[in-house]
């Protein structure tokens, strides 16, 4: 019993003399996929050039031009050899070796295939056909490996699979005419953020998804403002453009997730005046197996991980959401977090659970956190406190500049604690971020007749308004942040400096901006 | 030839675009000649027809220095800061 | 060719005047240039060796195709 055999793929190539050669071709036909580089090839080319000369139908397929014409040369060969130099044949039959023997019926279906070159399976092969070639077998070696066949060469393998038929990608194709530039091209178009973009080739988005096992068309979300549906393929274009490895993809899809809900509320972010932007904390194993910056300059540049994922998902707000500046993005200073921002805390040098297990994750997982920001990473200079209690209302005498000193409850902040700063917190025994946290509420203590606006400063509490308000509520103590929930702690930087930093934060709450965090799906 | 993969939603067409035509030449041509012989005799016949015709367009004349290079960036520049039309002559 | 496509993905309406001899290779170059609409118009040959009084009679020949190529999208 056995299943019958499905049709190989039928196609048609020009050979070495300019003539089109078809398979199937209405007889039993000897297919031999061959390249000019392999030695093994060149062993089972006198096989080959006797059974043509015997009136065997062979159909002999090369991968190079060139490579096709040296062997034609060396071998004196009179078999012609059909030009698959763009591969699309050998991809089609999945030929992982060469050479590899394909014996097909009338029909075209495979009765037989050997890869490599085993003397004793060829010639219990060409036995079975009629035509007696003369082959002097004793003068060939028992056995060859074969060769890596060019169509599983990694790079052009990806090029192979863009241009199949089978192919994921959807996204529309572009061509960029010869003589035009393609960066001038996207630049014009205006996918760029100004900087330089990477061009998003086929070849390249294949490998980008390559770092998910999710399906290219699933949609990761829905971008406003012009509700563009971000699928997995989309993303990986701006995840291309924007520099990105494959191994970064999984952070940059958790991202643009978690910048989507209704929580994060990107459109917000991204239309305020006041100039908001996503700032991307990375929790767990990820962040070390993809070489992510949490240590010395972990904020600024030179991390391609850092620096490239922060901007793939604003780079997929601007195209797949339409969101850009003078649009319906109205900053009126912005700021240069809006090309990237995104860092690693260095959880191993912090004495407190990470951020991602403080949000009810697991320490093993990988996650990303969003943050709004509208300033920051002001510098809280301090080389002189000398403990934690110390140290750390210290701290809240520079967040209470926060937006304005006498802008209170409105926003967060995220707070950056170096390593010295931590040092010093830890000195007089463990000092918890509940501890920090309530000091920095306790240290921001004000009572609200403070916050009056007054002939020094417009900002606070209207004065009429004010002077309605009964006795008590006017000693009534406000505190910077509406809670301890409104201060997000991480740890990164170097280990010399005592200079922590903090993001201020936009409107917090539903009408503003809500901290999310997404698990990664590593592969 | 570059084949890229579109990054965007695709609400827009990509390809390079005309400029709108808007019905009229209005404002300020340009008229530039690329420097091959007989293109300026060609180029002053337009000028005047166009003078004629359309009085309140103004008219400004140009010439590269080079039929064989484009234009360089600065005749580019001056070209595209005072002008709304373009008549480039004559390629032969 | 260059310097019109040049100018038309600048904003600006652009046509580029050309002798019919140069028809073939000025399509050929629209589309590398990525811009296959390029507007030329194209005057009869030959050029280098016509009397001013053909010059003009060529340029009044085509006046209206370089006023359309302007104005009519």
């Amino acid at each position: 019993m056995s299943e019958v055999e499905a049709l190989l793929p039928a196609f048609s190539l020009e050979n070495n003399l300019g003539q089109d050669q078809n398979f199937p071709n209405e007889q039993p036909t000897l297919l031999c996929f061959i390249k000019e580089d392999c030695d093994t090839c060149k062993t089972a080319m006198p096989v080959l050039e006797a059974l043509h000369q015997s009136n065997v139908n062979i159909v002999l397929v090369g991968q190079t031009t060139a490579g096709n014409q040296k062997l034609i040369k060396e071998f004196g060969l009179s078999v012609p050899i059909l030009d698959d130099s763009q591969l699309k044949v050998s991809f089609a039959y999945d030929i992982e070796i060469v050479p590899t023997l394909i014996w097909a019926d009338t029909d075209g279906r495979q009765v037989e295939i050997q890869e490599g070159f085993v003397k004793k399976d060829w010639q219990a092969l060409l036995e079975r056909f009629e035509a007696k070639p003369d082959i002097a077998w004793n003068q060939l070696p028992d056995w060859r490996p074969g060769c890596g066949s060019l169509s599983v060469d990694p790079v052009i393998n990806d090029r192979l699979r863009a241009e199949a038929e089978n192919s994921p990608l959807r996204a529309r194709k572009i061509e960029i005419a010869s003589a035009d530039d393609e960066f001038e091209f996207m630049f014009d178009q205006g996918f760029s953020d100004g900087l330089p973009l990477v061009p998003p080739t086929p070849e390249r988005v294949i490998r980008m998804l390559s770092g998910t096992s999710r399906d290219p068309q699933s949609v990761v979300a829905t971008v406003p403002p012009n509700m563009g549906e971000a699928t997995v393929e989309k993303l990986a274009i701006n995840a291309v453009m924007a520099g990105c490895k494959p191994e970064y993809f999984p952070v940059v899809i958790a991202a643009l997730e978690a910048a989507c809900t209704d929580e994060f509320n990107i459109h917000g972010v991204m239309a305020t005046t006041m100039g908001a932007s996503p700032v991307m904390v990375i929790n767990g194993p990820i962040r070390e197996r993809i070489g992510m910056n949490m240590k010395l300059s972990a904020l600024g540049q030179g991390n391609r991980a850092n620096a490239t994922m922060g901007r793939a998902v604003r780079l997929a707000i601007r195209n797949i959401g339409g969101a850009k500046p003078g649009g319906t993005e109205r900053p009126t200073l912005g700021n240069p977090m809006k090309f990237t921002m995104c860092f690693a805390e260095w959880e191993e040098r912090s004495p407190w659970d990470p951020l991602h297990v403080e949000r009810g994750f697991n320490e093993k997982d990988s996650v990303v956190t969003l943050f709004c920001m509208t300033s920051g990473p002001t510098l809280i200079v301090d080389q002189g406190s000398l403990n934690a209690p110390q140290l750390a209302s210290s701290m809240a005498m520079s967040l209470e500049s926060n937006h304005h000193p006498k802008a209170y409850m409105g926003s967060d902040t995220l707070l950056v604690v170096c390593p010295e700063h931590v040092d010093t917190m830890m000195r007089d025994g463990h000092y918890s971020k509940q501890q920090l946290r309530d000091r920095i509420m306790e240290s921001t203590r004000k009572p609200l007749r403070d916050l009056v606006q007054d002939e020094n400063s417009g900002v606070g509490i209207p004065a009429d308004k004010f002077a309605a308000m009964p006795e008590e509520m006017k000693n009534r103590q406000l505190t910077k942040f509406a809670s301890g929930e409104n201060i997000h702690i991480v740890v990164a930087g170097s280990d010399a400096g005592k200079f922590s930093g903090a993001f201020h934060g936009w409107l917090t709450g539903p009408g503003g901006s809500i901290v999310v965090s997404r698990k990664i799906e590593e592969m | 030839m570059t084949t890229i993969l579109d990054p965007t939603n695709e609400q827009v067409p990509v390809e390079r675009q005309l400029s709108p035509r808007l019905g009229e030449i209005t404002g300020r041509l340009a008229m530039l000649d690329i420097s091959k012989p007989r293109g300026n005799v060609l180029l002053d016949k337009f000028e005047t027809m166009l003078a004629e015709a359309l009085p309140n367009v103004t008219i400004n004349r140009y010439s590269k220095p080079t039929f064989t290079k484009p234009a360089p960036d600065e005749l580019r520049a001056e070209i595209k800061a005072n002008n709304d039309f373009l008549i480039e002559a004559l390629a032969d | 060719m260059h310097d019109t496509v040049w100018f038309e993905i600048q904003g600006i309406p652009s046509v580029t005047v050309a002798s019919e001899e140069f028809a073939v290779a000025a399509d050929t170059q629209a589309k590398a240039l990525g811009l296959k609409d390029a507007r030329c118009v194209f005057v009869a040959h030959p050029i280098q060796d016509a009397s001013d009084e053909q010059m003009k009679e060529k340029a009044q020949a085509v006046i209206d195709q370089v006023v359309t190529a302007l104005t009519v999208n």
